[in-house]
């Protein structure tokens, strides 16, 4: 019996373990979470960017491949894909009210936002400038893409971005691609919420 | 037949109503009472008091973020806590992802011979365990610098959010639209493996759920020195084996010894015993000893 009890906690443990695997080579391809820091430009190729008292940094340009995502998303609910952050970090100099907007979308995006920070819906803004070296605190972000059929044979789905704004003066802050394509290598993101 | 097991143990199914509204959103009595003390301007749901985020924070080196989740800690060892005085009763009475998946199995007529046991507790135990032993590792592994390979498992796999889901898809069907494969593996896994077809119904709180595992620990450490637990009394027992099949836990072997690990102190048990045989005491370690 003792051999038996082994047996189940080194299975138990190593299906944890491939299951830590498995969600990592999907998160590449499915509810991608990402950083923001403003501002930082356009952003062409990955970069990290170091500031005393805050984490690291990494951003790149997203591209995701929807044909890497899980097997039950593709058979069970392929035609709904999400993006997600829960960082977005001041590393400018002054205090910005940062406004979000997402382009070039043909079909509907719908945006889930949570925060600690007072935010108006209607037009993507955090209503309180962010002070300098500080995150928007308990930020929960998905972009929810709602793919219409005819777009899921497409080789590229989405291409376009997230831009970053200056609410106050209309100054483009940060600029981050997003790509949704079929076909393809997935970059950019897999970061980890937890 | 439900019904009749609904009225046994009424109090508990009161408590798992109470403990919806106090955790899950659009209520979240708990967390909202917290943010309004705080200040804080976020609507609050069940993700707020995460689960299982601390204990990944913990063994990865992220324990600063304390200092951005106070809560989350607090509720922790408040879990934790409690479990050692007074055995896992969060999980048993309150916690709300646990409770859905045992009502459903309740109310799902499925016979037993159709769902999973496992006869033996020890076996049990080795799986829960190994899952949290699996976990830490994980957590650990990120830790040393192997994030390009492992990825915390909290988020991707969580109970919490697809039951939070699920509530707000009641509220506002549109939610329910955005599945991703975690999401997908979980509602699997907790409510149709681990719910319809397991018997008891817990099966993700067997075995996939970090802080249950914690508690039963923590409660095996306060019931060796002499908190509150259930046991079971010398006495005539039938042998009808009906302790057995409602437990919800599979804690209890066919000799009917309790493994401490896996109680959570839900009267299951003691309601369902003809003869009486199980009762909850609170004694000194070496009054319990003889008992047990």
């Amino acid at each position: 019996m003792k051999k038996v009890i082994l047996i189940s906690f080194i299975i138990a443990m190593l299906i944890t373990l491939f299951s830590s695997v498995y969600a990592k080579d999907l998160s590449k391809s499915e509810i991608v979470h990402f950083w923001i820091a403003v501002p930082a430009g356009n952003i062409t190729e990955p970069i990290t960017i170091i500031k005393a008292s805050l984490p690291p940094i990494k951003m790149a340009p997203l591209v995701i491949d929807l044909d890497q995502r899980g097997i039950l998303k593709k058979i069970l609910n392929p035609n709904t894909e999400a993006i997600s952050t829960h960082w977005i970090y001041n590393i400018g100099k002054k205090p910005i009210r940062i406004k979000l907007e997402l382009i070039e979308a043909n079909y509907p995006i719908r945006w889930e936002v949570k925060a600690a920070w007072p935010y108006d819906p209607e037009t993507h803004t955090f209503t309180k400038p962010l002070p300098p070296g500080m995150g928007i605190p308990k930020l929960s972000i998905d972009w929810i893409f709602e793919i219409p059929n005819y777009y899921m044979d497409e080789k590229v789905i989405y291409d376009g971005g997230l831009l970053v704004i200056d609410a106050d003066t209309n100054e483009l802050l940060t600029f981050i691609p997003i790509k949704l394509i079929r076909g393809g290598i997935s970059q950019g993101g897999g970061a980890s919420c937890g | 037949m439900w019904l009749k097991s609904l009225m046994r143990n009424k109090y508990r199914y009161i408590s798992w109503i109470i403990g919806f509204i106090l955790f899950v959103g659009p209520f979240a009595i708990i967390m909202r009472i917290y943010y309004y003390l705080a200040g804080i301007l976020r609507e609050p749901d069940l993700h707020t008091a995460c689960f299982r985020m601390p204990i990944d924070w913990i063994f990865s080196g992220r324990i600063y973020y304390i200092f951005s989740y106070p809560e989350m800690f607090l509720f922790i060892f408040a879990v934790l806590i409690t479990s050692l005085i007074l055995g896992p009763i969060f999980c048993g009475w309150l916690c709300p992802v646990g409770a859905f998946s045992e009502a459903i199995s309740r109310i799902i007529p499925l016979p037993n011979r159709y769902r999973i046991q496992i006869k033996d507790p020890r076996i049990t135990r080795a799986i829960r365990y190994g899952f949290l032993t699996g976990f830490i590792m994980i957590s650990i592994l990120i830790l040393l610098g192997f994030s390009e390979r492992f990825t915390a498992i909290c988020c991707w796999y969580c109970a919490s959010s697809v039951l939070q889901q699920i509530t707000n898809g009641i509220i506002n069907p549109i939610e329910l639209e955005y599945w991703f494969s975690g999401s997908i593996i979980v509602l699997i896994f907790w409510l149709i493996i681990g719910g319809i077809f397991t018997v008891g119904g817990r099966g993700w709180c067997l075995f996939f759920c970090p802080l249950g595992a914690l508690s039963g620990i923590i409660h095996k450490i306060g019931s060796k020195l002499g908190f509150y637990r259930t046991i079971r009394i010398e006495g005539k027992c039938i042998n009808c084996g009906k302790c057995i099949s409602v437990c919800p836990m599979q804690a209890i072997d066919s000799n009917f010894s309790i493994e401490r690990t896996l109680c959570i102190n839900c009267k299951e048990c003691i309601s369902r015993c003809p003869n009486k045989l199980y009762k909850m005491i609170w004694r000194s370690k070496n009054a319990s000893s003889k008992i047990n």
